[in-house]
Formats: structure tokens, C-alpha cells, sequence
């Protein structure tokens, strides 16, 4: 029997968890603007997965990677239901990521 | 040469978690009955994972586990989805005579889609323009 697979697929059931907890903190304390950055880590690790040797280092690479990069597109649409009263607001000033100007030119992307 | 499985994990990955947010919402606002297709989402989530126990080699038993996992959620997320609409944090469908019954029994729900909007870095609170029934509501900025 092949373990490995159900393995890989609760790793992904758990990393799509954390993605729930991490957008939600990312959005309350730094704003939705990071998004390149999550998205970046998510291609990078993407990226990387193509090049390690273990079939499964790769899958958990991958998995996470994807995970990460779903995120990204998940966060403006937390700024919304924050700023709703759906999710906690925080009514301080959050930091601008680096290159702030260009990522509001981009535009956050969203379902 | 390349290693390949992480990049079809994360392909079934993300597709998974997309139609766990569209199909999930297309197929609630459809429906009328949410017991049949998340009976069959049942079913296909778990005859994936267990088909993933006997497949051939670990990329397609880690993708049918992934896919089959994320059905089973979808099953679930399917009821937390109607309660979304009955709260009207999800737009609700008139057509659909199981979210019309609470447009105009509990005031709750609507019509429009609130996340539809640009986040302003102010809280906004919604406030529905009259019975929902095919119209939209506004959001008023606190001052």
C-alpha cells in the first residue's frame, strides 16, 4: 500500500489551515499591499521543488508553495471583510511592504 | 533533470483550493438541496483517497489524496458556505427558493456581494438599501 500519497494530502489539508491563520495575521498587522511577498516565497518554493532530489521534499515543496501563493490572492478580500467587521480591524497605521508605489500600480490580485 | 512531483502537487493543490472557493460557491448558489452534492463529494473524496493507498507511484497517489482531502472539506464547506448567505456575507441567489426563503424571512441576507469592493484601510458597515430582494446594498464609512 501506498502511504505517501494520503500522507501528502493531509500536509496539504494542514498547510491550507495555516494559510487561514497566516493570511489573517499578515492582513491585521502588516496590511493586504504585502502580497508580492507571500507570492514570491510561494514561486520560490515552486521554483525549488523542481530541483531537490526526494520525490517527497519536492511534494512538500510544492504543496507548500502553492499554499503560499493562494494566500497572496487571499488577502485582499481579508482586507475587506476586516474593514466589514467580519475579522478583527486594526485601526493602527500597518508599514508599507518595499516598493509600495509599484505594488499599487500592480493592483492586489483576487477571486 | 527536473524533479517534477512537487510541481504537480502544488498544481493539484491549487487547483483544489480554487474550486473549494468557486465551485463551493457556484455550487451552493445553484442547488437547491445541499444534501446530493455533498453526499457525492463525500464519495468521490474518499474513493480518491482510497485509491491513492494502491496507485501506481507516489505523484499520482499524492495528487488523488490531495484532490480527494479537499472534496471532503468542499462537503463541509458547502453547508458553512449557506450559512455565509444566510448571514449575508455571501451574496444570495432569488432564483434559488432556499436562500429567497430567508431574503425575506430574516433580513439577514442579500443580494450583493459585499467583498466586491476596494479595502479602504477604514471599517465600512454594510447596511442593506431595502428588502434585498434584487438589490444591492451600500456601505456606510463610520465617522
Amino acid at each position: 500500500m501506498q502511504w505517501g500519497g494520503l500522507a501528502l494530502g493531509l500536509f496539504s489539508f494542514a498547510i491550507i489551515g495555516f494559510g487561514f491563520f497566516w493570511v489573517i495575521r499578515l492582513e491585521y498587522y502588516l496590511g493586504y499591499l504585502w502580497w508580492p511577498y507571500p507570492l514570491l516565497v510561494g514561486a520560490l518554493l515552486v521554483i525549488g521543488s523542481l530541483f531537490v532530489g526526494s520525490a517527497g521534499l519536492s511534494a512538500i515543496l510544492g504543496i507548500a508553495g502553492a499554499s503560499f501563493i493562494w494566500g497572496a490572492i487571499e488577502l485582499k478580500e481579508q482586507a475587506v471583510r476586516a474593514e466589514l467587521g467580519w475579522f478583527k480591524f486594526n485601526p493602527g497605521r500597518k508599514p508599507d511592504p518595499p516598493f509600495v508605489k509599484l505594488i499599487k500600480k500592480l493592483g492586489a490580485p483576487h477571486l | 533533470m527536473l524533479q517534477l512531483t512537487g510541481f504537480w502537487m502544488a498544481l493539484a493543490t491549487f487547483l483544489g483550493i480554487w474550486w473549494g472557493h468557486v465551485g463551493v460557491r457556484w455550487l451552493e448558489r445553484t442547488v437547491t438541496r445541499l444534501a446530493p452534492p455533498a453526499t457525492i463529494l463525500t464519495v468521490m473524496g474518499l474513493g480518491l483517497n482510497l485509491y491513492a493507498l494502491f496507485a501506481p507511484g507516489l505523484t499520482v497517489a499524492g495528487v488523488c489524496s490531495i484532490i480527494g482531502i479537499t472534496l471532503l472539506w468542499d462537503a463541509h464547506e458547502l453547508f458553512r458556505q449557506q450559512r455565509r448567505v444566510f448571514k449575508g456575507h455571501a451574496p444570495a441567489n432569488p432564483r434559488n427558493p432556499r436562500h429567497a426563503a430567508h431574503l425575506t424571512a430574516t433580513g439577514h441576507a442579500t443580494t450583493a456581494n459585499l467583498l466586491d469592493r476596494e479595502p479602504t484601510g477604514c471599517p465600512v458597515l454594510p447596511r442593506p438599501t431595502s428588502s434585498a430582494l434584487g438589490t444591492t446594498a451600500n456601505a456606510t464609512k463610520h465617522q
